[in-house]
């Protein structure tokens, strides 16, 4: 097992120079004079500036060249110092949040958190129960529902779904609310009243037994943890149901009824932990997604989180904040996968003990 | 005469598919003796697993269904108890052990686990002696170092192995009938012989009544005292194991001898082997169901379906053809 976790763990390296190289190749699509303007607010007056601004940059240097001046940064010969160099953690200044992408990822970061956590446990434990519940009754009633609901939830739009619940729960009956929280509540953060902890919201306010502070906060998530367990409800339906299916099937659950088990065991103790293991994996991508930022959930809800601020960026043509902000989910997609990988060891113990 | 502890009556089997009703079992009627060892035969698809299955009531529904017959265990019809009934008698009383070993133990459970779960329920027992219980009857199958590997996981076992830790377990409460579908057909030769031989000692320790389910008559001969021959979901002969080598009476048996390379032919016997296909199930039989590749038939076969019936001594086969003569019965 720890040898499984080390040969895991030094993979992770390699994949994030795969991940940077892919990501920093794709800007490379762009041709140099393109490439420019991504450095200047106003686009340069004459071809000159552009020129200058080629050079500075090294924007025609060979692909390795320029790759590496992006990992490392460049040392300004007149003051000496590092310029960039995301080695060093600067990824540059985002444009549309004014300040630099590492402290818009600082600050948006724990938001998407503070919403992934309240959603990872509806969305697995109502999609796994859902989906257990229709294989077990395969083409009764509770079947047909699951089905036509994991259908209807597959093909459903999010952003018209967001808006809907946005209509209905916040517009017409104004229980809960878009954003993250109510002025109040960022005036006693400011104020320093509300100690971080965590800069999870609803943890902070838990720590701090501001119980009114964790309602306001769960009133400003309930909207996008519904949009969000709705998507994901109808494909963990989807799955389990499936998985579960094909698991009833195998022999090992002849020989657990033979033995004598009452049904429930033979479904809960023999069936469900071998169907839950395609089930892990796909959980491990939800939540992933999740970490990632929801672009379409946290931007109807105006839910400021990493989603909404790859959103803005994205439709800024910011793409300082853009690869930032993808090298940031795709170490969070390695690491989550990491993750996945050890729980599904952790389970199966024919990965366990391979 | 010994007790009869298990008596099949009538039992039809039915599974509803998309391209209509299979009638996988369709009348047959068994009759265990207390300690005896009956061999189920017929080559595969014939309903041999279905049927056994049928009796414990393990068949998947939908689609199966049991649309007739009786199964009285010590006087008990199995097929009318209730659920909770039922399951005292799986694994306890009556016991299975399946065709696959590598797929019929919970991969992701260990075999201590796996084994004591039905001592639990049926024996009344702690964990902790349901633990030294399954060391003892694993060692008894002849596992090395059995306190150690009850940790172990199904995959960690090779399949002769895993056979043998399926046999401990269906023994583990010690049932009076062991049903036995197919046990060596995926093992390897050696490994099939060896299966059998733990089977027989086994018997002798603990005088379980057994049926041996196999497609393979040979395997039959060596371990039952009397054999069901099944063809296309019907009993077609049945006899004990000495009279069934001497006296083969149906076409379909014959052709299951002439197909045995360890059996010595008589001159007279002309060698034959079975042609055409096993019969598609998807009917209502009426004609006798090997009709379409027995060299024997005649108009009356297409008509009616021949009854099993006692041709002597503990022998029953049905056929409407004397196929020692030639002519009609
Ligand atoms: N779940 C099922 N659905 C449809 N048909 C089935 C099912 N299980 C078994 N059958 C059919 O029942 C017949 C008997 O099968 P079985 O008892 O497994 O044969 P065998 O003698 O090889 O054990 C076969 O024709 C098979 O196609
Ligand atoms: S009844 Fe007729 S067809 Fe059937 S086995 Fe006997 S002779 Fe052959
Ligand atoms: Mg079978």
């Amino acid at each position: 097992m720890t040898n499984y976790i080390i040969r895991r763990l030094l993979l992770v390296p390699v994949l994030l120079i795969g991940v940077t190289l892919i990501i920093f190749g794709m800007l490379q699509l762009l041709g140099p004079v393109e490439r420019s303007a991504l450095y200047v607010r106003d686009f340069p007056k004459n071809e000159k500036q552009i020129e200058g601004l080629i050079r500075k940059y090294g924007l025609d240097k060979s692909f390795f060249e320029q790759y590496w001046r992006w990992l490392n940064g460049v040392i300004d010969p007149g003051s000496g110092e590092r310029q960039g160099g995301i080695l060093y953690g600067d990824f540059g200044y985002s444009r549309t949040a004014s300040q630099p992408v590492v402290d818009l990822v600082k600050e948006r970061f724990p938001n998407t958190v503070d919403l992934a956590l309240w959603t990872v446990y509806p969305m697995l434990s109502v999609g796994v129960w859902l989906g257990v519940k229709a294989a077990v009754n395969q083409n009764k009633f509770i079947d047909q529902a699951a089905r036509m609901y994991s259908i209807i939830g597959t093909s459903f739009p999010t952003f018209v779904f967001g808006l809907l619940i946005l209509m209905l729960l916040y517009a017409k009956l104004g229980w809960f609310m878009p954003g993250k929280m109510s002025d109040w509540v960022s005036k006693l953060i400011f104020s320093g009243q509300l100690k971080q902890y965590t800069h999870l919201l609803t943890i902070d306010a838990l720590l701090n037994l501001r119980f009114d502070v964790f309602w306001d906060a769960m009133r400003h998530m309930i909207m996008p943890i519904i949009t969000l367990s709705y998507i994901n409800w109808a494909t963990f339906v989807r799955v389990t149901r499936s998985s579960m299916l094909e698991t009833l099937r195998q022999d090992y659950v002849v020989t657990a009824r033979a033995k004598g088990l009452k049904e429930n065991d033979v479904i809960n103790k023999h069936a469900r932990p071998n169907a839950m293991l395609p089930v892990v994996t796909m959980a491990g991508g939800s939540i992933v997604g999740l970490l990632g930022g929801v672009v379409i959930t946290e931007t109807v809800f105006n839910y400021p989180g990493i989603g909404k601020a790859s959103a803005d960026a994205a439709a800024n043509l910011d793409v300082v904040t853009i690869l930032g902000l993808a090298i940031f989910s795709g170490t969070i997609l390695i690491l989550s996968n990491l993750i996945v990988d050890i729980v599904y060891a952790f389970i199966d113990p024919r990965v366990r003990l391979a | 005469m010994a007790e009869k502890i298990l008596d099949v009556q009538g039992l039809e089997t039915q599974f509803k598919t998309p391209d209509g009703i299979v009638h996988a079992v369709n009348g047959v009627s068994i009759t265990l003796d207390e300690g005896e060892t009956l061999g189920l035969v017929g080559e595969s698809g014939c309903g041999k697993s279905v049927s056994m299955l049928s009796i414990l009531r393990l068949i998947q529904s939908p689609p199966g269904q049991i649309v007739a017959g009786k199964a009285f265990f010590k006087g008990k019809d199995l097929l009318a108890m209730s659920n909770e009934e039922i399951r005292q008698v799986r694994g306890g009383q009556i016991s299975m052990i399946f065709q696959d070993p590598m797929t019929s133990l919970n991969p992701v459970m260990n075999i201590g686990k796996q084994m004591a779960e039905p001592m639990l329920l049926h024996l009344g027992i702690t964990p902790k002696e349901a633990r030294e219980r399954s060391i003892k009857l694993l060692e008894s199958v002849g596992i090395p170092r059995a306190g150690e590997r009850l940790k172990d996981y199904p995959h960690q076992y090779s399949g002769g192995m895993r056979q043998r830790v399926m046999i401990a377990m269906a023994l583990s409460c010690n049932p009076q009938i062991l049903i036995a579908d197919e046990p060596t057909t995926a093992l390897d030769v050696t490994i099939q012989a060896q299966i059998v031989d733990l089977v027989i000692r086994l018997r002798q320790e603990l005088g379980m009544a057994i049926i041996w389910i196999t497609h393979d008559l040979g395997v039959a001969a060596s371990i039952a005292n009397r054999i069901a021959v099944m063809y296309g979901g019907f009993i077609i002969e049945e006899a004990s194991v000495r009279e069934l080598y001497a006296h083969p009476t149906h076409p379909y048996t014959l052709g299951l001898l002439n197909s045995l390379p360890q059996i010595q032919r008589k001159g007279r016997q002309r060698l034959y082997s079975i042609e055409g296909m096993p019969p598609i199930l998807l009917q209502t039989p009426r004609a006798c169901p090997f009709a379409p590749r027995c060299r024997w038939v005649r108009e009356k076969c297409w008509q009616q379906n021949p009854m099993l019936e006692s041709i002597g001594d503990n022998h029953k086969v049905a056929c409407w053809v004397d196929t020692t003569t030639g002519s009609e019965r």
